[in-house]
């Protein structure tokens, strides 16, 4: 048997930040403090979008770059904070201007919404939400979840429609040239997010070969075949945390919440950490070789 | 003064909110510590989970994140939110969930996503993330957060989680399966909810506070009955377990002695 040629889906950051246009809708991966797509943030940003919008469970210091520099102000989403940190001091401040449009989900509720849309189906059932304002109060969507008798059972039960967004952006430790991915650690809802997209992007810490995937094809949590482009980007969840390869750089975060919380301190941020660098090289440059081995993972501890 | 402080207490009550062998549900701040603390005293068969996809976790380190690399470090699994609000949770296959709130009202009904009216909020909370989903389908639900008048409202700003809705029967008629919330701990007292009417009801105070501060510190009609007990002060024990669970007191630095 002749080996098929392994297809080269490479493109560089800067290549798949000018894919994704002003006005698009993108599900967005990594979940909490785990491999959030940060390295794409910030080349949004440089690339001056606008119009975005994101769904997705819950992210953190990504999307309040987001917001901050108004990338992104419409969000289908369930969670925006920075957890132990405190408020997402960007959204805090867009959020009392009015700028920013939310409408609220439950985590199950998005992650069903992705399952929905990788299905192919048009809604998903699910038992939560009913009795909540989250039913009732919309600005984004004129249908946002519905309760209907169950044709087969009789039981009340509340449907919330599927996604298929325009882009799906996820995080790996690894990936090989054809887009087959390997997650470690935990997954969030990004399995459902790479395989409900119609065009899914997967920024990887590192690529390797083919070679080495089909040697275990057990560790290949989202097959190439749902997978359009592929992205190197090491540190590309900096300054949060990808699970057996680098923890979050807590006192960049600290520093991050307490300059951020207004406008002025914020811009400074935006200048500093992601428009004077002008790349994601440049802020590995800035960052330096020293501090980014201390964030190395232990090998045994995976953090 | 006592040799602990506020903090310290609500972790301790939230421990003790947990039975040996009970499936726990665990978001981060207090309540990780309450089902830690748990964990490595009265229930060591408590099996911890946190909606990121960790499934019965023995972590070493605290957590900042219910998605932290920590809590892979020796969990028996690490999945993903389908796992674990989906099948776990929907599944009804958890006894006990964790949650905080910025408002409640007397039906144990909680908000976590706006302050101020729905169409110009003064402060854009968290909102739900996991919050929603264990309140619909825990067994029980604990709620824990520092204790202010503002937060205990005749009516919530934005219902995010329900509590017991209306009153008997409302869980039921929308097809909410979970038990709804059995326990409210704050740095001041405890409350429960009547079974009849389920309204909240003040279970205890924790000790130097009076029932009068706490009557005058919830804006609807708190139920109280016959003589309130003072809470136990959490033993020598817990509190050295405890604090070495927290040692660089990321969630205990706050309270008050």
């Amino acid at each position: 048997m002749t080996e098929p040629a392994v297809e080269d889906k490479r493109i560089t950051l800067e290549e798949a930040a000018k894919k994704i246009p002003d006005g698009a809708h993108i599900a967005w991966g990594g979940f909490g403090y785990q491999r959030p797509p940060e390295a794409l943030a910030m080349e949004l940003i440089r690339q001056h979008k606008r119009g975005l919008r994101v769904y997705t469970c819950g992210s953190e210091h990504d999307l309040d770059i987001l917001v901050g520099a108004e990338a992104c102000l419409e969000l289908e989403i369930a969670f925006f904070a920075i957890e132990a940190l405190g408020l997402a001091p960007n959204l805090r401040r867009r959020a009392k201007e009015g700028k920013v449009k939310f409408e609220d989900y439950s985590n199950l509720a998005m992650a069903l919404r992705f399952l929905g849309g990788a299905l192919n189906v048009p809604f998903m059932p699910i038992r939560h939400l009913a009795g909540s304002d989250m039913m009732t109060k919309t600005r984004l969507r004129k249908d946002k979840a519905k309760t209907i008798t169950c044709p087969f059972t009789g039981e009340p039960i509340t449907l919330v429609p599927s996604v298929q967004a325009d882009f799906g952006v996820i995080c790996a430790q690894k990936v090989d040239l054809e887009g087959n991915t390997r997650i470690f650690g935990i997954k969030g809802e990004d399995n459902e997010i790479a395989r409900s997209a119609k065009t899914t992007i997967v920024f990887a810490e590192k690529i390797i070969t083919n070679e080495q995937i089909r040697r275990n094809p057990d560790l290949t949590t989202i097959p190439g075949l749902y997978v359009d482009y592929v992205v190197e980007v090491p540190f590309g969840s900096w300054p949060m945390q990808v699970y057996g390869v680098y923890d979050y750089d807590l006192p960049h975060l600290q520093m991050y919440m307490e300059q951020c919380q207004d406008e002025e301190g914020w811009q400074r941020y935006l200048k500093e950490w992601i428009l004077d660098v002008e790349s994601h090289d440049g802020l590995l440059k800035k960052i330096g070789v020293k501090r980014l081995r201390q964030l190395r993972a232990h090998r045994q501890y995976g953090y | 003064m006592a040799n602990y402080t506020s903090t310290e207490m609500m972790a301790v009550c939230g421990a003790h909110a947990v039975r040996d062998g009970e499936r726990v549900f665990a978001g981060t701040g207090l309540p990780v510590l309450g089902a830690m603390l748990a964990k490595v005293t009265h229930a060591p068969n408590a099996i911890i989970i946190y909606e990121g996809g960790n499934v019965d976790c023995r972590n070493k380190d605290l957590a900042l994140s219910v998605a932290d690399s920590r809590l892979s470090y020796r969990a028996a699994a690490s999945i993903g939110l389908i796992e674990t609000l989906g099948f776990l949770m929907m599944g009804g296959r958890v006894d006990v969930g964790f949650l905080g709130a910025a408002q409640i009202d007397e039906f144990g009904n909680i908000n976590t996503s706006y302050i101020g009216d729905f169409e110009s909020p003064k402060v854009r909370l968290p909102g739900s993330g996991g919050g929603n989903d264990i309140a619909s389908s825990a067994g029980r639900v604990v709620l824990m957060f520092t204790h202010d008048a503002r937060k205990f409202v005749r009516k919530l700003d934005y219902l995010t989680s329900p509590g017991h809705l209306s009153g008997p029967g409302s869980r039921e008629k929308l097809g909410l399966r979970g038990g709804g919330p059995a326990l409210v701990v704050t740095d001041k007292c405890q409350m429960d909810f009547d079974p009849d009417t389920l309204r909240i009801r003040l279970k205890s105070v924790h000790p130097g506070v009076t029932v009068g501060w706490v009557k005058e510190n919830v804006m609807f009609d708190l139920i109280i009955q016959g003589q309130v007990p003072t809470t136990p002060e959490p033993t020598a024990f817990e509190l050295r377990k405890l604090r070495a669970l927290d040692a660089r007191r990321i969630y205990l630095g706050k309270g008050e002695k």
